[in-house]
């Protein structure tokens, strides 16, 4: 399918849909700007350098228009919840938030507004919160999220709130039917503030729907947020999603990023260390078997002085799986005596696999303390005589190793049900995952 | 009964020829060292008995219990009483230590139509183990030899030996990098599995080890073939005199 259709396709979907777009006259003429800004650069394809692994087609052969408003009960969500009991729920269903599915209350000092009722009702505020995305190729869907802007949520934690249950975001794709959804998403975490913030993908249906996210998360001054982040929708779904986050002087954010799901996954992340002493710690991991693909793209921007990054991610890729990891860390002039680490490990389990892991540094002042390494691999031989030596079933000693080679990255999830559903999730991911489950 | 019987063994580790003929006879009950200098193609022999890939077989014969032993898979061997005691045990982060000594040890009991340990009688039994190897509790629920130092990762592949009571235990170098005092521990460890149906086979250097375990037989590997067989008496007299005179003096003792 050529760009000039897909770029027809869209310009049509957005024709349809602009009358019942809320937010008056500012947001129509934004999102009109927004929508020739897209049509006017085309989406990012494998000419430019940061997209060329991703399966473009993948996204171009899915339908534009509008995924059909469906009405979900809760029943239907309960057995794709995680074992968050007690966290407030926020529940996104094709982009759009669901009040009836959610909590009312988010927990002590956090505040939670849709963002349909906020282009109704002040859509000044809205356009004040909502980032203006860029020209740049990397921003080109939170562009194509910001010309059909519609749903999503804005959630504000107060400063120096520490709600004692995690807030559980929940992105469904109802999957019933193909279409395209765009939602966004805003946080602002007050000064000294602590959140910690589960976001959880799932689809409940097979149509190749495609999700488009455009997110982004300011965290003022010595706050801390722990962000664990999970994808695991179906064999179909097509996520996009372009994440920013700044952060202040003295914060801490940290991620674990599962991406286990899903036939497309393109995740990009923007972060911006800001203020001196800011850190952040990423851990990720990517299983992409059958015909998955799973491409992430993060960019890390120390801006501050003695910022801190620590970048862990791990790839696995079996069958015709195919996964890359694009590291980007930018120190700049201002950010001396800044320290980053990266690591990307990835693991190869059948010859047609395919994993590219491109880590980069880009340095514009002498005094930091940087490290990167990548590496692309199959299990080590050594390790894998030394289980069969002990008896163990070659099918066994290689899924044990596999798992072995992101256990790190699992134990250090802050939640410990949630830690143990995951490891449940990559274990069965693997063949023999009943003997590896005796192993736990 | 014989346990081990090797015959006329030629292997190749890459372009390299490394053993050029090894003919070597183990019955049970016998503990027996093969002692060698450095490159004479000791761990290639216990690597290519116990299935080590990268090793290729050229000629010769390996039987055990009867039965080819260089046609079985690793997994295999190690399921019919062959044990391998690591001369650099691998370090395996994140598969726990215990559970492979439980994976390993059902393994092999499953092979021999036993049930199946539960968890209590395992741990009981593991934990009288540790005890008898004076290690500590806690590297049980570390990673497989994970940081572990030299001594206890030698100390680690013993307990797994005592745990799973081998029919033929092949040691390749045990006492490499032991202190004195691991080194009786250890040597307590093998000396506890002397037994009529069992045969030991301890690859090693210098002839310190055999001071604590006692062999029955000596055979001595230079070249990629056994130039000298003997009784312990063979093993101080390589200790007083070196290996170097082997290499020019007769090859029957």
């Amino acid at each position: 399918m050529s760009a000039e259709t897909v770029m027809q396709r869209i310009a049509a979907s957005h024709a349809g849909q602009t009358a019942q777009l809320a937010g008056g006259a500012a947001w129509a003429r934004r999102r009109e700007l927004a929508l020739a800004r897209v049509l006017g650069h085309g989406l990012p394809d494998r000419r430019n350098e940061n997209w060329k692994y991703l399966d473009h087609a993948k996204i171009a052969e899915r339908a534009f228009d509008p995924a059909p408003r469906v009405t979900l009960t809760a029943d239907r969500l309960a057995p794709c919840l995680l074992p968050l009991a007690a966290a407030p729920r926020l529940v996104l269903v094709d982009g759009h938030f669901e009040p009836l599915l959610s909590d009312a209350d988010a927990g002590a000092g956090v505040a939670v507004q849709d963002l349909a009722t906020l282009l109704s009702t002040d859509p000044a505020c809205a356009m004040r919160l909502l980032r203006e995305p860029g020209d740049d190729a990397d921003d080109r869907y939170a562009l194509l999220a910001d010309a059909f802007a519609a749903g999503g949520v804005v959630i504000r934690v107060d400063a120096s709130a520490a709600p004692p249950e995690p807030l559980y975001m929940l992105h469904v794709s109802s999957g019933s039917l193909p279409g395209t959804s765009h939602a966004r998403v805003v946080i602002e975490v007050g000064a000294g503030a602590k959140l910690r913030l589960v976001e959880h993908f799932v689809a409940l249906g097979d149509a190749p729907a495609f999700s488009n996210l455009a997110a982004e998360m300011q965290i003022a001054a010595g706050a801390t947020v722990e962000h664990i982040r999970l994808h695991q929708a179906g064999t179909q779904s097509a996520q996009l999603e372009t994440w920013f986050v700044e952060q202040q002087a003295d914060s801490s954010y940290s991620q674990h990023f599962f991406a286990l799901g899903g036939r497309l996954l393109r995740s990009n992340l923007n972060l911006s260390l800001a203020g001196s002493r800011a850190q952040c710690r990423l851990a990720g991991l990517f299983m992409v078997d059958g015909e998955r693909q799973a491409d992430l793209y993060t960019q890390i921007a120390h801006h501050g002085a003695a910022t801190r990054t620590s970048q862990n991610f791990r790839g696995i890729a079996s069958e015709r799986g195919r996964g890359a990891f694009n590291g980007r860390i930018i120190v700049h002039p201002a950010a001396r005596g800044a320290d980053a680490s990266q690591s990307s490990r990835n693991l190869l389990l059948t010859p047609l696999a395919e994993i590219n892991a491109r880590p980069q540094l880009e340095i514009h002042t002498d005094d930091v303390k940087c490290r990167h390494g990548a590496t692309i691999g199959t299990l080590d031989p050594a390790q894998l005589f030394y289980l069969l030596a002990r008896g163990l079933d070659p099918a066994v000693a290689q899924s044990l190793l596999t798992f072995a080679f992101c256990e790190d990255v699992i134990t250090g999830v802050p939640l410990p049900e949630l830690r143990r559903t995951i490891e449940e999730l990559v274990v069965g991911r693997l063949p023999d995952r009943d003997v590896i489950r005796s192993f736990r | 009964m014989m346990i081990l019987s090797v015959r006329d063994l030629r292997v190749r580790a890459g372009e390299h020829l490394i053993l050029d003929g090894v003919t070597l006879d183990v019955d049970a009950g016998a503990v027996c060292a093969i002692m060698g200098p450095n490159g004479s193609g000791k761990s290639t022999l216990t690597g290519v008995l116990a299935g080590r890939p990268g090793l290729e077989v050229i000629s010769g014969t390996a039987t055990y219990l009867g039965r080819d032993l260089l046609a079985m898979p690793a997994e295999e061997r190690a399921r019919q009483g062959l044990f391998l005691a690591f001369q650099y045990p691998v370090e395996i982060p994140g598969v726990n230590n215990v559970y492979l000594l439980k994976a390993s040890l059902n393994a092999l009991r499953k092979h021999r139509g036993e049930p199946e340990l539960d968890a209590f009688e395992f741990l009981n039994l593991v934990r009288a183990k540790i005890r008898q190897m004076q290690m500590d509790e806690s590297l049980l629920n570390r990673g497989v030899n994970e940081g572990f130092s030299g001594g206890e990762k030698k100390r680690n592949e013993i307990l797994q030996m005592s745990l799973l009571e081998p029919t033929l235990a092949l040691l390749d170098e045990t006492d490499s990098g032991l202190d004195i005092d691991a080194l009786k521990v250890v040597a307590d460890g093998v000396n506890a599995l002397r037994s009529p149906n069992r045969a030991i086979v301890m690859v090693t250097h210098y002839q310190r080890l055999l001071d604590y375990v006692v062999p029955d037989q000596v055979h001595v590997l230079a070249g990629g073939r056994i130039v000298r067989s003997g009784g312990r008496e063979l093993a101080l007299e390589l200790e007083r005199r070196g290996y170097d005179w082997l290499r020019f003096g007769p090859t029957a003792a």
